[in-house]
């Protein structure tokens, strides 16, 4: 039991905290909202620190590194409200090592690791909310390899990405493929979301796919993890800038002649918001730790972890705001920017309801961490 | 970063569990396990028990005859202990007064009072809290005149838990009017059979009377008892109170709780959707929320313990432990009352206490004597006070806000 980094793991947070605070401000990251929520060159940065690599085995090109990594960058990237989706270029790297053909592991993980492709999980239908079975996508077997006709839904950088790993239906039963966005069949119309960032509708017309396991449940369901894990770090890192940006602005904001900090109601407010972030940063290690766990335990601990990390982002966000006053509603100061950042992360890979419905269905009559 | 505790860390615990499961008696274990009323002698039982193993001054260090344990140890222990059902420490001897006897007190007062602490023999009371202290303790009025080798002692104090039973009680008087309130306050031992000494239970709203009105009028009090220096005893307080952190959560406590929570809600027919329908899911995740709490608060817990085990700077969470762990005190006991419903209205003392045999004209509310729901109003009740007792909620509110804005 045991809550300290290592060195290597404190380097690389310095490493990455610096390169947030240097070189993704809040300008440039207004300027890439602007510009549509996606910026490759900040992505090719965030790659040539290595963190394409990550979860990409050694043999294959990576660092192979494990879930506590994950986490410390995936926080530094949540302190600068990054919009460059990092958490799928982390599923892609666990996924592929683990899952995939050596065919198609030779064809991606290098690519993913060097930042030469981004690779994205595209597995939201828009009937399927955020049942991981549901999916309308079908996949038809074609010479060695397959083709996908369907659609999918809210694809992070799902225009300007190079490759999806797309769920789809093959012989009646949920199998994982990888597909090219070059590939014919596949068109895919981008928007802004909520927070700024990227994302778009994906549309798969007799795409050329290639398998990546049959056992797409399985695979899915893992990749869904390491998503919810990576996320609830990134959370914990919005969250904990959340709250200093509303330190900073109490200890100033000066009303009735006296700064607004010094007023025992706001003051309370402020200690609800310190509650919720180290439950939050609690359950964030949780969910870290148990992501090598068997599936079960796995899945019951991300959404203990995900219902609390929902119910954290909520409240701090919106009291962050309304601390600020006038100031916290308009798009001009930051702290609107990480109230929406906030309010899209509790909407990915399942919202705080749904992991309720999932902590309630699989409660055992034991408790506790080690239940 | 690791979750697991180290094998030495385990192999403890199971030396610690194997020994409870020895000499923890079962009616003991059964009165905790079904919130029935405990008496001063099932308490004092389970203290000599501890104190004949030298565990009921766990947190001492060997220095002063105790296990010298590490904080992770001592977290372990209090989890057996709990989870197998043990009556609560009576924390205000071998948790509260020892430590500060050991900081504080000189080797003749260590001598005289560490071993009947250790041993479990004296009952010791905590007297803090004045019908005008409250959250203000620093506004004590209780003064000690000190007259030649004696302090002449007059004054109330009151929220004195278990106060009944205390043979002798620390307390914070007032020596000096000079200065700041804080800078006028002693610490001083009275032995409570001393003449002008006079207690008065205090009848709570669950029916038992666990605290005290206790008045000092002329009570003598030999200069001996004063620990440390005159004045000073804010200091000795504030450092008992920094004493035990992560305990008052009592995360340990509401594990085993929650699991008696669903014990419950099964028994009532509100925990399993396919035969409760609507209402046994609405209650279900009710519950669901509550296991996540009970998880992120031991999370929370076992970062502290980390950060201490590593000796490294407390973290500044330390204070979120006493409100979350109060609230969910709260939150599982009026769960465990809402499980039972409408049979959880009737409010029958004798059915509280351990031995009742029952009574056939009740059966229709406790059919084949499943008495389950009887005691559970009372907890409800009774666990009011966890967020008003050891520095309001509020108050705890004002020192994390402190905290975080610098």
């Amino acid at each position: 039991m045991d809550f300290n980094f290592s060195d290597d793991q404190e380097q690389l947070r310095d490493a990455v905290r610096k390169w947030v605070d240097k070189g993704y401000d809040f300008e440039r990251r207004r300027g890439i909202v602007a510009a549509g929520g996606f910026s490759r060159e900040a992505y090719t940065e965030l790659t040539e620190l290595g963190l394409g690599g990550l979860y990409v085995s050694e043999e294959l090109g990576g660092l192979g590194m494990g879930p506590v990594e994950g986490m410390v960058v995936m926080e530094e990237l949540g302190r600068g409200i990054v919009l460059e989706p990092l958490a799928h270029t982390l599923i892609a790297g666990a996924v592929l090592t683990g899952y995939a053909p050596a065919d198609v592991q030779a064809a991606w993980c290098g690519k993913v690791a060097s930042g030469d492709a981004l690779v994205v999980l595209a597995q939201q239908e828009r009937a399927g909310r955020y049942n991981l079975a549901a999916c309308k996508t079908q996949a038809t077997p074609a010479g060695t390899g397959w083709t996908l006709t369907g659609a999918k839904s809210v694809v992070p950088a799902g225009d300007v990405a190079d490759a999806y790993l797309v769920p789809a239906v093959a012989n009646g039963k949920l199998a994982l493929f990888i597909v090219a966005r070059e590939s014919a069949g596949v068109s895919a119309k981008g928007y802004v979301s909520q927070d700024g960032s990227r994302a778009a509708e994906l549309h798969l017309n007799n795409a050329a796919a290639q398998l990546v396991t049959a056992d797409g449940q399985t695979a899915l369901e893992h990749a869904v993890d390491i998503g919810v894990a990576a996320l609830c770090a990134e959370a914990v890192g919005v969250m904990d800038k959340t709250v200093a940006i509303t330190i900073e602005y109490m200890n100033m904001r000066k009303q009735f002649g006296v700064v607004i900090s010094s007023f025992q109601a706001l003051r309370h407010r402020l200690a609800d918001m310190k509650m919720q972030l180290e439950l939050a940063r609690s359950m964030s290690y949780y969910a870290t730790l148990k992501l090598n766990d068997p599936a079960p335990e796995r899945r019951r601990a991300m959404s203990r972890a995900k219902y609390q990390l929902g119910v954290s982002m909520r409240f701090v966000g919106q009291q962050a705001v309304q601390l600020h006053g006038g100031i916290g509603v308009t798009d001009e100061y930051i702290v609107s920017h990480y109230f929406k950042k906030l309010t899209q992360l509790e909407m990915t890979f399942g919202d705080t309801l749904h992991h309720l419905g999932e902590v309630s269905a699989h409660m055992q009559d034991t408790a506790g961490v080690f239940a | 970063m690791d979750l697991a505790f180290t094998p030495e860390e385990e192999a403890f615990r199971q030396e610690v569990r194997a020994w409870v499961h020895a000499n923890l008696p079962k009616d003991l274990s059964h009165k905790v396990h079904n919130a029935l009323r405990l008496t001063r002698e099932d308490m004092q039982r389970w203290a000599k028990i501890l104190g004949a193993k030298n565990w009921l001054g766990y947190g001492w260090p060997t220095q002063f005859g105790g296990p010298g344990w590490t904080a992770v140890q001592k977290h372990l222990f209090e989890e057996e202990c709990a989870l197998a059902g043990a009556p609560r420490i009576v924390p205000f001897g071998p948790v509260m007064v020892a430590p500060v006897i050991m900081a504080f007190g000189n080797a003749e007062q260590q001598k005289r009072f560490l071993p009947g602490i250790a041993s479990g023999e004296v009952w010791w009371s905590q007297g803090y809290s004045e019908p005008g202290s409250g959250s203000d303790l620093a506004s004590v009025k209780t003064r000690a005149e000190r007259v030649g080798n004696k302090y002449i002692v007059n004054g109330q104090k009151t929220w004195t838990t278990l106060g009944q039973y205390g043979e002798w009680i620390f307390c914070l008087v007032r020596t000096s009017n000079e200065g700041k309130p804080q800078t006028g306050i002693s610490f001083l031992l009275i032995d409570m059979k001393s003449p002008g000494v006079s207690v008065r239970p205090i009848k709570l709203l669950d029916g038992e009377c666990e605290v005290n009105e206790v008045w000092f009028d002329n009570v003598e009090v030999p200069a001996e008892n004063l620990i440390g220096e005159e004045n000073k005893g804010w200091t000795y307080a504030k450092h008992l109170l920094a004493h035990e952190r992560t305990n008052i959560a009592d995360v340990n406590r509401a594990k085993r709780e929650l699991e008696r929570l669903k014990r419950i809600a099964k028994a009532e027919g509100v925990y399993d959707p396919a035969t409760g329908g609507a209402e046994a899911q609405r209650f279900r995740d009710e519950v669901a929320k509550l296991e996540v709490d009970v998880v992120a608060l031991e999370m929370l817990v076992l970062r502290v313990l980390s950060a201490e085990k590593s000796g490294k700077q407390s973290l500044d969470i330390a204070g979120l432990l006493k409100i979350k762990g109060s609230e969910i005190q709260q939150r599982y006991s009026e769960l465990m009352m809402l499980a039972a419903g409408p049979a959880s209205v009737p409010f029958i003392e004798e059915a509280m206490q351990a031995g009742y045999q029952g009574d056939q004209a009740l059966s229709s509310l406790w059919p084949n004597g499943d008495m389950r729901s009887a005691p559970l109003a009372s907890t409800y009740f009774n666990m009011r006070k966890t967020t008003i007792y050891g520095g309001s909620n509020e108050v705890q509110r004002n020192i994390v806000a402190q905290v975080v804005l610098g």
